[in-house]
């Protein structure tokens, strides 16, 4: 189980931001289910998320061999996969980015950014009309 | 930008440990094998930007405290409860 406020390693960084290897993932107060991730050293560059599993208990992520090898990923149970959601002035319109999610090694705190078919998993898949 | 004709079936190395095959030409488009190691990643360009711009207008919306980002956690609460799948 990841703790409530926890610095994971990205190695590669996140897509479109490879200088950033370090971030803080936390629950802030009143914040569940979301968490914010932000970058070390840099508080202007943070993401907000949520656990997959909260929206759509039913997302695989197709993990490679490499990336499951990379994060030293034995057991489904070793994976906590994030998406990043997109939230506009009207939250219920919310989108969670299935594309790209964020894998986790919740032993290890290694974590990366996957990067799957955009013709497959939607980029903004609306949380609140996705059923 | 170096450029390079290749032939089906025929090959350039990048790096010595990266190959890029021709395995097919067709009018639908060329079809290029990829043979790298496997810390090397290959993404359709296309893919890879349209995720990094998706990450970038994550990152540049507004972040923690602010009212928006509390709306959306009690609209979730609301929707997600936290055992048990939501028949509402």
């Amino acid at each position: 189980m990841v703790q409530d406020d926890v610095t994971l390693s990205f190695p590669r960084g996140l897509v479109g931001f490879p200088q950033y290897t370090a971030f803080r993932l936390y629950e802030p107060e009143d914040g569940y289910p979301l968490k914010f991730l932000q970058a070390v050293g840099r508080e202007d560059v943070s993401f907000t998320c949520i656990d997959v599993q909260a929206i759509k208990p039913d997302y695989v992520v197709p993990l490679s061999d490499e990336d499951a090898q990379g994060l030293a990923i034995q057991e489904p149970a070793d994976a906590l996969i994030l998406a990043l959601l997109a939230i506009p002035e009207d939250p219920k319109r919310m989108t969670a980015n299935l594309a790209g999610p964020l894998v986790i090694n919740v032993k290890t705190l290694q974590a990366r950014q996957i990067v799957l078919n955009i013709d497959q998993f939607p980029l903004q898949y609306p949380v609140f009309s996705g059923k | 930008m170096l450029v390079i004709t290749r032939k089906l079936d025929q090959s350039i190395i990048i790096n010595g440990n990266i190959e890029v095959v021709v395995t097919g030409l067709g009018k639908e488009g060329v079809r290029l094998g990829i043979i790298a190691p496997r810390e090397v990643e290959v993404h359709r360009r296309e893919v890879f930007e349209a995720i990094a711009a998706a990450n970038r207008a994550a990152s540049a919306q507004p972040q923690g405290a602010s009212p928006v980002i509390q709306d959306a956690a009690a609209l979730l609460r609301a929707r997600v409860p936290k055992a048990g799948p939501d028949k509402g």
